[in-house]
């Protein structure tokens, strides 16, 4: 067998690829890249963009590992441990990486480089912030040409965020729709008339989009840039998505907690009893499922582990993202996650982004105070959420909320119906093809349960 | 129409909007920079007369 597999993701730029050899992450730097790659080293854009960590940062390993004459250059980066896509992100998210990739541009410039791919997938959220990860997209600038990656921009930042910013509707999923970044025609049709008296939004998305449907000639490709215009323009776009936020806080979880505290035992007896736990078992990795606005996420990373915070409603990611940012959490990913629509594998064969079960494989997952919604408000049996569960990590944190609590009957009271038994002997039974109970304790002064469990190896 | 856009270089068919929003924004940062100029006089005249017994 071969050790050498290459990305699956990694075929588009001709100036090198990412693969892996005996499972460690490299990129190969073809010699179709020599000028720029050496170009980009020698002008000591690589050692600013490292020191402002805006790009990952890599080793140059003296080996050519796939063999290849067109081989220049191996590289080792350091690896993300859970690749995320933007159509997982947060508007905030979404927001910082396109700040993010304007400043790596704009510090190319300053080099007399320049940014040549500017897709949101080229950015990655690690050790609380976002990064960009293709250190091949920086090439020699011609001053005289106009950006390259300019629409490329729009279409994966500048249109997407738009949208929520003028609609104040959180919009992530269209980028699921269109992998190639939202096409500027359409999103000027979604945009509202209002938008097009803001003269960055209505130059960069209204203006564009009707030149995109204009036929392209031959001497429009000889236009005459400059530097100054390069700047302006970047300049330009910086400030209008500085300009965008999405303001509504009313998301359908949003203020879970604030609720929630209004029963403060409940809280805190729950985390003693799952403090207890984790200290005996020994996590790197976790996920917290319906981890609204982070309470829950927060006691895993004191613990040092590794946590996926994930959550459907978009509100509460984007409040947990702010919460991260403001005390500097480092080991914490936010991430907005459907849990009866896990994002799907799409791209090219299907593999160019994985499938979210293909990405995650954790050593605790962690689903407190979310089955009954999920029973009951979505009317999925127990055996799919326990397979679902068993297919994300190795233990699990349950909590079991009965029948007979004030939240559920105010579920049921709301004409939700029960279609499936829902009491704990037939939660267990569900669950026991999948996992088997290690532990059980009740939370004193309420009627519900929590459950450790350890995965069946099937 | 749509099956010639579709062989075209990703970004060529920016260019010639780049051209004309980088004029406009050349134009919009000039004004931008007068009125920063006379506002920044204007208050400095204004400090001086109030500064004046």
């Amino acid at each position: 067998m071969s050790r050498t597999k290459l990305h699956p993701a990694s075929f588009r730029d001709p100036s090198g690829f990412v693969f892996r050899f005996d499972g460690i992450l490299h990129r190969q730097v073809n010699k179709s890249f020599q000028q720029d790659f050496d170009e980009f080293l020698s002008s000591g854009l690589y050692n600013n963009l490292i020191a402002k960590k805006i790009l990952i940062p890599h080793q140059e390993i003296d080996q050519n590992l796939t063999g290849s004459d067109l081989q220049y250059k191996t590289l080792k980066p350091v690896e993300i441990p859970f690749i995320s896509y933007p159509y997982e992100w947060s508007f905030d998210m979404l927001k910082e990486a396109a700040l993010l990739t304007l400043q790596a541009a704009k510090e190319a410039m300053t080099c007399n480089m320049m940014l040549k791919d500017a897709s949101s997938y080229n950015v990655q959220w690690h050790q609380g912030k976002m990064i960009f990860i293709d250190t091949l997209s920086f090439e020699k600038w011609n001053t005289n040409k106009p950006w390259i990656a300019y629409r490329q921009f729009c279409e994966h930042f500048l249109a997407p965020l738009a949208l929520m910013h003028y609609l104040q509707s959180p919009l992530q999923n269209l980028q699921l729709a269109y992998p190639e970044g939202l096409p500027l025609p359409l999103s000027k049709k979604l945009l509202p008339l209002r938008s097009k008296f803001n003269l960055n939004t209505f130059l960069h998305l209204h203006l564009h989009a009707s030149f995109s449907k204009k036929q392209v000639k031959k001497s429009d490709q000889n236009i005459s840039f400059s530097k100054a215009k390069q700047e302006n323009l970047i300049n330009s776009l910086e400030n209008c998505i500085q300009s965008f936020s999405l303001n509504a806080h009313t998301g359908v979880w949003s203020g879970y907690y604030n609720e929630a505290k209004e029963r403060p035992d409940y809280l805190t007896l729950k985390r003693e009893i799952i403090e207890n736990w984790i200290n005996g078992l020994a996590l790197q990795t976790a996920i917290d499922v319906g981890a609204n606005e982070g309470e829950f996420s927060f006691l895993l990373t004191e613990k040092n582990i590794q946590t996926l915070s994930a959550d459907f409603d978009h509100y509460s990611i984007n409040q947990l993202y702010k919460k991260v940012k403001e005390k500097n959490i480092v080991n914490c990913t936010p991430l907005i996650m459907d849990f009866t629509n896990p994002s799907p594998s799409i791209g090219v064969n299907n593999e160019e982004r994985l499938s979210f079960l293909e990405r995650i494989n954790v050593d605790l997952v962690m689903a407190l105070a979310v089955i009954h919604h999920l029973i009951i408000g979505k009317n999925i049996p127990f055996e799919k959420i326990a397979k679902c569960l068993s297919k994300m990590g190795k233990y699990l944190i349950i909590e079991f909320i009965p029948k007979e609590d004030e939240k559920v009957k105010l579920m049921i009271n709301s004409g939700m119906q029960i279609f499936h038994e829902y009491d704990e002997d037939t939660f267990l039974q569900g669950f026991s093809t999948y996992f088997t109970v290690l532990k059980k304790e009740s939370i004193p002064g309420s009627d519900r349960s929590i459950f450790l469990m350890n995965r069946n190896e099937l | 129409m749509l099956s010639y856009l579709l062989y075209i270089d990703p970004g060529s068919g920016s260019y010639l909007v780049q051209a004309i929003i980088a004029a406009v924004l050349g134009v919009a940062f000039f004004f931008k920079n007068i009125l920063t100029y006379i506002k920044h006089w204007w208050y400095k005249l204004f400090r001086k007369k109030t500064k004046t017994p």
